[in-house]
Parts: C-alpha cells; sequence; structure tokens
C-alpha cells in the first residue's frame, strides 16, 4: 500500500519524535519509529579533519539501551529539542522521505531553572512511507556543537 | 554521629600519604606553583603524528604552562613544535586548528616562515631594516619535540628538561608492543571543557573503586569473578607514572557492547591496558580501541579535558567503523560511563569548590596494590608532592610554622 503524505504530516513526526524524546517517553518515541530503525551522531572535527560518529545503534540496541538508562548514574537536567524542517525529499518510488532539519537543544537546570544552549546540528532523517503512517527509519544526527560538557546518556 | 565544624576538618588519623588537603585541588595560588614547577617543565602529549600525515600539515595546542604551540610536519616530514606567535609583533602566526601550508604566513604583516622555523620572507625588509635586522634574526621559537611511544608528538618548554625517556621511565613498556605493532590514526577528537579540577578527573583514571559508579563496570567485570577482576594490580613506576594489569572483560554480559569481535594486534581478546602518566595523560587500550586522555588545566576549577581515540592506518572503512562503534558504547560524550566519570568528578569540583568547607580527601584504601586499592593516587601525589616542594596533605605547613616562629 503507497501512502500519500503532504509535508505537514512529516514535520509532525520530525516535531513529535522530540517531544517524545524531551519527555523521555522512550516507548512513545519508538512507536514513531520503523523496526528497521537506525539511530546515529556524528560531528566533524576540524582539529583532526574527520567525520566522528559517536553514536551507531540499530533498534535492538536501542532499545537495550534505553532498558539500562535507569540503572545508570545520568545527568537528569531536561532537554529541549527545537527542530525546523528545512527541506522535504520525496522518493515515491522506494516510499521513503528525506527530512532535514535545524535542531537547538536546549538544557533547563533543575536546580534553579536556567536554560544553557546544549547543542546545534541537523537531523538527516529517512521516513518510511510503507505503513499507515510515517515512520522514523533511520536518524543521523549531525552536530556542529562537539564540546558537550560532561555529556549525556540521551539520544539528541 | 554527624560532625561539627571542628571535627569536620580534623585530619585524619592515617599516615600523610593516604589523605590530601582539598586546597590541592582549589586554591588559586597553588594551581599557580603547579604551572611554575610542573607544567612548564613536563612533556605534554600534543597531538598524534597521523594528524598532521603530509608535509606542510600542522596543528595547534594549547599547551598547560601558558603557550600557544604550532606544530608543523617540514619538508623534510620532521615534525617541529614552535610557539605560535609571530616574531614581529606578536600576532597569532596560526589561527586554525589544522591545515596546511607551504609557510605559515602571519596575517598581519606577511612575514612568513617555512616548516624549520626560518623566516623565509619579510615583505620590503631591506627597505624598513636596512641592514639593522634581517630575516636570520627572527627565527621561531623552537619548541622540544619528540615523536615517541606509538607516533604521538610529545613537547616540552622546558629545554633544559630531562628527556622523555627518561621522564617516562618504564611505565609505557608493557603496553609498548601494541602501541608500536603498526602506525596508528587518530579516530575521534574530542574536547570538553569540565568545571573541575584536573587532577580529580585524573583520578578517575588511577583509582578503580569507582567501577561502583559504573552499572557497566560491575556487570561486565566486578561481578564476574571469572574474569581476574580482584587480581590485577598496580604497579607504580618512578615520576608518579603507574599501571593497571591486565585482565579480560567479559563484554557479553552487556548485550550491545558490540565488542569482543575486532582486536587489537598483541592484545589478547577482550584484554584491557591501562598506563596513567605524570602529570595528566592516560592511555587506555580496550579490545579494539586505544584510548588517550589528555587535560589542559586551565584554572584550579577549569580544565580542558581532551579525548582520542585511535585505530590503525591500515584499517578499512568496515573495521574502522567497528572500532568507532565499540568505543562509542562505553566511551564518548554518550558513551556508559565517560558521562558518568565526567559527572563524579565535575561533582567534586563542585562540592570542593575553593573557600568551601571542603573535609581531607581519603585515599586510605590498602588491598594489596590490588585493582580497589587507592595507591595509584598515593603514588601520584607523592610525585606532586616532590615537585612542588609541599606536602599534599598539609601544603602550607611551611607557612603555618613561620607564622607561628613570628
Ligand atoms: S605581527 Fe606578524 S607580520 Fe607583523
Ligand atoms: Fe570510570
Amino acid at each position: 500500500m503507497t501512502h500519500t503524505v503532504d509535508r505537514s504530516e512529516l514535520e509532525e513526526l520530525v516535531y513529535e519524535t522530540c517531544a517524545r524524546l524531551d519527555e523521555k517517553d522512550f516507548k512513545g518515541f519508538l512507536g514513531l519509529c520503523d523496526p528497521a530503525f537506525a539511530y546515529k551522531v556524528s560531528a566533524y572535527a576540524p582539529e583532526v579533519q574527520r567525520e566522528m560518529t559517536w553514536l551507531d545503534r540499530d533498534r535492538a540496541e536501542i532499545e537495550e539501551f534505553f532498558g539500562m538508562l535507569p540503572k545508570h548514574n545520568t545527568d537528569r537536567n531536561p532537554l529541549s529539542r527545537h527542530a525546523q524542517v528545512t527541506k522535504v525529499r520525496l522518493d515515491a518510488a522506494r516510499q521513503r522521505a528525506e527530512v532535514t532539519s535545524t535542531v537547538q537543544i536546549f538544557r533547563t537546570q533543575l536546580d534553579g531553572g536556567a536554560t544553557e544552549l546544549f547543542a546545534v546540528g541537523r537531523y538527516l532523517d529517512t521516513i518510511s512511507l510503507q505503513a499507515d503512517a510515517p515512520r522514523l527509519l533511520a536518524r543521523h544526527v549531525k552536530l556542529d556543537t562537539r564540546d558537550l560538557g560532561w555529556g549525556t546518556h540521551l539520544p539528541l | 554521629m554527624s560532625r561539627n565544624s571542628m571535627q569536620w576538618r580534623q585530619r585524619p588519623k592515617l599516615p600523610p600519604t593516604h589523605f590530601a588537603d582539598p586546597s590541592i585541588y582549589s586554591d588559586p595560588d597553588l594551581f599557580e606553583e603547579e604551572k611554575e614547577k610542573i607544567f612548564k617543565h613536563a612533556w605534554w602529549l600534543a597531538v598524534h603524528e597521523s594528524e598532521l600525515p603530509a608535509p606542510g600539515d600542522f596543528r595547534t595546542y594549547r599547551h598547560p604552562g601558558d603557550a600557544q604551540l604550532v606544530i608543523v610536519r617540514g619538508e623534510d616530514m620532521k615534525v617541529r613544535a614552535f610557539l605560535n606567535i609571530c616574531p614581529h609583533r606578536g600576532n597569532l602566526l596560526v589561527y586554525a586548528p589544522s591545515g596546511n601550508a607551504k609557510n605559515l604566513v602571519c596575517i598581519f604583516h606577511q612575514w612568513a616562515f617555512n616548516g624549520k622555523g626560518d623566516c623565509v620572507d619579510i615583505p620590503r625588509e631591506k627597505a624598513g631594516y636596512q641592514e639593522r635586522i634581517c630575516r636570520n634574526d627572527v627565527a621561531l621559537r623552537e619548541v622540544r619535540t619528540a615523536v615517541s611511544y606509538g607516533g604521538f608528538v610529545w613537547v616540552n618548554l622546558d629545554d633544559n628538561a630531562p628527556s622523555l625517556e627518561s621522564e617516562i621511565g618504564s611505565a609505557l613498556d608493557y603496553m609498548l608492543p601494541e602501541l608500536e605493532a603498526e602506525p596508528m590514526q587518530t579516530l575521534w577528537y574530542y574536547q570538553a571543557r569540565l568545571k573541575t579540577n584536573f587532577k580529580l578527573i585524573h583520578d578517575t583514571n588511577s583509582e578503580f573503586y569507582h567501577d561502583y559508579l559504573h552499572i557497566y563496570n560491575r556487570i561486565t567485570g566486578m561481578l564476574k569473578p571469572d574474569t581476574g577482576y580482584f587480581q590485577r594490580k598496580y604497579t607504580a613506576f618512578p615520576g608518579g607514572h603507574a599501571s593497571v594489569g591486565s585482565m579480560n572483560v567479559s563484554y557479553e554480559s552487556y548485550k550491545s557492547s558490540g565488542r569482543g569481535q575486532l582486536g587489537w594486534p598483541h592484545l589478547a581478546p577482550n584484554g584491557w591496558k591501562l598506563v596513567d602518566l605524570f602529570p595528566c595523560i592516560t592511555f587506555n587500550l580496550r579490545t579494539s580501541v586505544l584510548r588517550i586522555d589528555s587535560y589542559i588545566p586551565v584554572a584550579p576549577d577549569d580544565v580542558i579535558y581532551e579525548f582520542r581515540l585511535l585505530g590503525l592506518k591500515s584499517d578499512s572503512p568496515e573495521i574502522r567503523r567497528q572500532r568507532e562503534k565499540d568505543s562509542a558504547v562505553i566511551w564518548g560524550p554518550f558513551g556508559r560511563n565517560l558521562h558518568e566519570d565526567l559527572l563524579a568528578s565535575s561533582g567534586q569540583g563542585m562540592a570542593m569548590a575553593n573557600g568551601s568547607e571542603a573535609m581531607y580527601v581519603l585515599q586510605a584504601r590498602e588491598e594489596d596494590l590490588t585493582i580497589h586499592d587507592e595507591v595509584g593516587m598515593r603514588h601520584y601525589l607523592a610525585e606532586w608532592s616532590r615537585r612542588i616542594g609541599r606536602s599534599s596533605s598539609d601544603p602550607y605547613a611551611s607557612e603555618r610554622l613561620a607564622a607561628r616562629a613570628a
């Protein structure tokens, strides 16, 4: 079954993934993802002139990771992901869409509520149009920010 | 029972080697002494030679002794380091962290320098300087450089400091077969600014009692008696360096570790070797990747944490991807352990900030030099005390005595 989509449906999917992650609703996030979902975070290091892949997980790995998260010591200050879809390319033959967004991620301190910019970059999403609703098939977070301080366990 | 102020600040009833005065982690004057007595005379790991493979390639390095350096590979393929400062009017010579240039040309008045540090061009030289100054008088300041222990580029600001080999001694010997098996390649360079003292974060690499911080270590090592976890021993080397004996990590216990298939030449499958070097460099080799931590102390409560990941130059793209993937599980800014390590050392920085009423820091575990013994930190601070000329458990003893006498 070929699903016909309009741009707003794809945009909504991207924004909904942000909302699910912001709320640490990992089940909800995975519900928006295709069974073959793959997730990757990379950044280019001008120091060594190389692309660095900081995370590279398939769906099983990411599910296991979400399961382990409560056992880890981790930064509990919430992140909020502000995405803006900038480009949508439909590939009707493969029933896919390539969606590019810019994203800014802010971190708000639980203690006192100050908000700071945590990272900026882009989401390079591949969205499957095969099911009755669009599903996120792959997300590549391409970060401009490389100094992430003490880091995070959360997907961006 | 809780303690009142006096009890809290009381020296522990332990040998002075077994606790540290908290001011060594926060006092600005002690930090200045560290800079003068340690940083400006130590060998620092600045870059890896794979980061400047071709003639004309350069890299910059912020030296903890407050100097900006530029490291250049010359036409003769030799790697040299210079102060990144133009001898004309003191402009920064190179702005980008890496690049390639036939000559380093200052943007300001276009003086040019070759890879040997010679000044090769001064615009309108004779017209302005006549015979009073010529390009031979204005070469760059070269900084001592050694390329060693697996192709790392080490620098020392002190022209009279002992050689790198004599400073490291035999501390890296047990990792040399792995370091020198094949030419290596930097895969990641990651830098993070942290609000803590550099020694506190170096400590997380020299005490393993903090396995309790990491669910990952408990599952893959500590709770597995067959891994030899508790049999590992510290070896202390002269100069404040220490290594930790090898073990087999049962990565299988942690499903998505992705480790174990891809190894490293000469390293036992699932092996792990770690060497801490004074003042703050760690070589950490686990199954398929070499991780190098190096720190650039900026202030007593401010440090630039540098993290490198290395594979082999001969790696295919697929193998390289696997090395990165192996590493990303535990290390890297999203890794399970690195985030926990940095949370803890930053927490120490917050709690023991200058002016806080911090207690003496305990480093008193003795377990026959096995993995939860805190000998690594004690050994480090013994060297620190020797170099600074102050006891780490009582750094201001001489001032106190002098005040009392007066
Ligand atoms: S300051 Fe560099 S050429 Fe003048
Ligand atoms: Fe750790």
